[in-house]
């Protein structure tokens, strides 16, 4: 039995916790910042109908001044799935806006930290293992630089280069535009091939964090003696490198799974404005620019969502790989 | 002169190993540059009237943008933003986060675990989102107001750090002999643990306010920043917005980013010299 109830009902009850702190920043900030959240959710400049400002008026509350009662309504709305009316979008309800949205940064994103762990690994345990070398100290410097380097220079850089210099990548969007007339198969190449700029744009801007994080662990690994024992065995070195010593130095980096999702989040969303890239970045970028609040509200409720179902996941997984976790 | 030359190479030995040097320099130009930068550059801030897209030459060192700006004097005057907003609240970001941590880590028991409990919920909601809707629903942007954002929502790592350091000195025998010479809680963690972490918090200092300095140039770029001032953050954004690739305009988006680069490296470079020289004194302590 690898999981064990205590620690499953701990991670649920945090993971509800959250969601629920989530849901209340997202009521209560806008009105602590001294927003006007009548004319913020329903403003009739914006909307430009009485009726359809009255009856949000009245879905939310805010024809009520009690605050009690407009977040009993906020709560009961949110329930319903109903997070306003787009302003720029309308009449789209927000909720359709960032369901269109989140699969293209959800794709990007989770395709990016998978393979940005993985050659950040395989770079931190080389590193590690011959730490000192010419190798590691290459790597440290270049992984040190590229932490100082925001996501989204990293991204117009490479629009520059691969994009409109060497024309390898389109310089924007996430599909052809006349993709509707394309073959299943065609669409898929499509849609990977205005993928591959973003994601390489995160890989490389996040690749710092694993390889300083995974070179750490190791070479705490290799100081244990049973690493010395595994030597004085005779085990092969490609044994201890990667049985003993990259192994048990992989567990550990994989609670950082967690808070780096949220930080690559962060990158993608600015990484998204310069690729033109439909996601949940974009469609906050534009929300900021066309003062759409319920926009803005909801791609702030949709981040917080998928980020900590993602961390609830990489609990319920974690005790998988790593039995000792779940025990205490 | 003579006591110019001692505090410098104080300061210059107060930097560990090579790496902590060459940080020190980069910071020192950095600093430079915000101190004086009104005399340094060629033309007045915000100064429109040049031809748009002139690439570089000798009378304007880094071109001019697409509003016919000199790219090289809106540089200088970006990196006093840059540099001030890093530098407070990375300040504030420290505070907070030495209290917490310092707090949670000495008194342990409920106080302890209720704070982290706090900081552990937070760590999850991406920051840059909450700075998002903090930042939109405020009537007015100001660099105060971006400094304060930036200040309050990025302690929650460095707490984590400070407790687990304070939490291993607590063991140490010169906090039993405070509490036995009669010293209260107060005393034993602000005058005898506080200094002996002190090469630990400047390492997190260091961190933090690249993260501040690079959150600055993020909330620029989405149009969050204080729209009457300049910062490498919103050169860049305009860059962007004015398709500066499509005009072959490499001046006007290489050197925001550069300058944003190795102003976090310098800091880096410090923080890395720090903790290695803290870990070789101390045998390796792990942090």
């Amino acid at each position: 039995m690898r999981y064990n109830s205590v620690y499953l009902l701990k991670r649920l009850g945090f993971a509800f916790i959250t969601l629920y702190v989530a849901i209340t920043l997202n009521f209560l900030l806008p009105r602590l910042m001294g927003g006007d959240p009548a004319s913020a959710l329903a403003s009739e400049k914006a909307l430009g109908s009485q009726e359809v400002v009255k009856a949000l008026k009245a879905q939310f509350g805010l024809d009520n001044p009690s605050l009690l009662y407009q977040y009993a309504k906020y709560l009961n709305q949110l329930l319903h799935g109903n997070l306003g009316v787009s302003y720029a979008n309308y009449p789209s309800p927000v909720a359709d806006v960032m369901v269109k949205a989140l699969p293209w940064t959800f794709g990007t994103v989770l395709t990016a930290t998978l393979l940005s762990y993985l050659v950040g690994w395989l770079i931190g345990i080389r590193g590690a293992w011959k730490a000192g070398s010419l190798f590691d100290n290459s790597t440290l410097f270049t992984a040190f630089f590229l932490n100082s380097v925001p996501f989204f220079w990293i991204a117009i850089i490479f629009i520059m280069i691969f994009s409109f210099y060497l024309e390898w990548f389109p310089l924007g969007q996430a599909i052809d535009p006349g993709i509707d007339s394309f073959s299943a198969l065609d669409k898929i190449k499509s849609v990977l091939y205005h993928a591959f700029l973003p994601v390489f744009t995160l890989i490389i801007a996040t690749l710092a964090g694993h390889i300083l994080v995974l070179r750490n662990n190791l070479m705490r690994v290799l100081s244990e003696d049973y690493m010395l024992l595994a030597k004085a065995k005779g085990l092969s070195a490609a044994r201890r490198k990667y049985a003993y010593g990259a192994r048990n130095a992989l567990l550990p980096s994989f609670t950082g799974f967690m808070t780096s999702l949220g930080h690559v989040i962060g990158g993608a969303i600015t990484t998204e404005i310069v690729f033109s890239y439909p996601g949940v970045g974009l469609v906050t970028f534009n929300a900021i620019l066309n003062h759409d609040y319920p926009l803005i509200q909801g791609s702030f409720l949709f981040i917080a969502v998928s980020v900590i179902v993602c961390n609830l996941i990489a609990d319920l997984v974690y005790p998988l790989i790593d039995p000792r976790v779940a025990l205490n | 002169m003579k006591t110019i030359i001692r505090i410098a190479a104080a300061c210059w030995s107060a930097f560990p190993g090579k790496k902590g040097k060459l940080g020190f320099v980069i910071l020192v130009w950095f600093t430079v540059i915000a101190l004086f930068g009104s005399l340094l550059a060629p033309y007045p801030k915000n100064f429109i009237g040049f031809e748009s897209w002139l690439p570089p030459s000798f009378s304007h060192w880094l071109g001019t943008d697409s509003y016919g700006q000199d790219v090289l004097s809106q540089m200088i005057y970006g990196t006093r933003t840059s540099f001030w907003v890093g530098i407070i609240a990375g300040l504030i970001t420290t505070v907070i986060g030495v209290t917490v941590g310092v707090v949670s880590g000495f008194k342990g028991g409920w106080v302890e675990e209720s704070l982290m409990r706090v900081v552990d919920l937070f760590l999850i909601i991406p920051t840059l989102a909450l700075m998002i809707i903090l930042a939109s629903f405020l009537p007015s942007m100001g660099i105060v107001s971006t400094i304060l954002i930036i200040g309050c929502l990025s302690w929650l790592y460095m707490a984590r750090s400070i407790r687990s350091q304070t939490m291993s000195e607590r063991q140490s025998g010169y906090v039993e002999a405070a509490r036995t010479i009669g010293m209260n809680d107060a005393e034993i963690m602000f005058r005898e643990i506080l200094p002996n972490i002190v090469p630990v918090i400047l390492a997190n200092l260091v961190l933090v306010t690249t993260q501040a300095v690079l959150a600055e140039a993020g909330l620029s770029f989405l149009g969050l920043g204080d729209p009457t001032n300049v910062s490498w953050g919103t050169i860049l954004a305009l860059a962007n917005a004015n398709n500066a690739v499509l005009f072959h305009a490499w001046w006007w988006i290489l050197p925001p980013g550069l300058a944003i680069a190795f102003f976090c490296f310098g800091f880096i470079l410090i923080g890395n010299g720090i903790l290695e020289k803290y870990r070789a004194n101390r045998g390796n302590a792990a942090l």
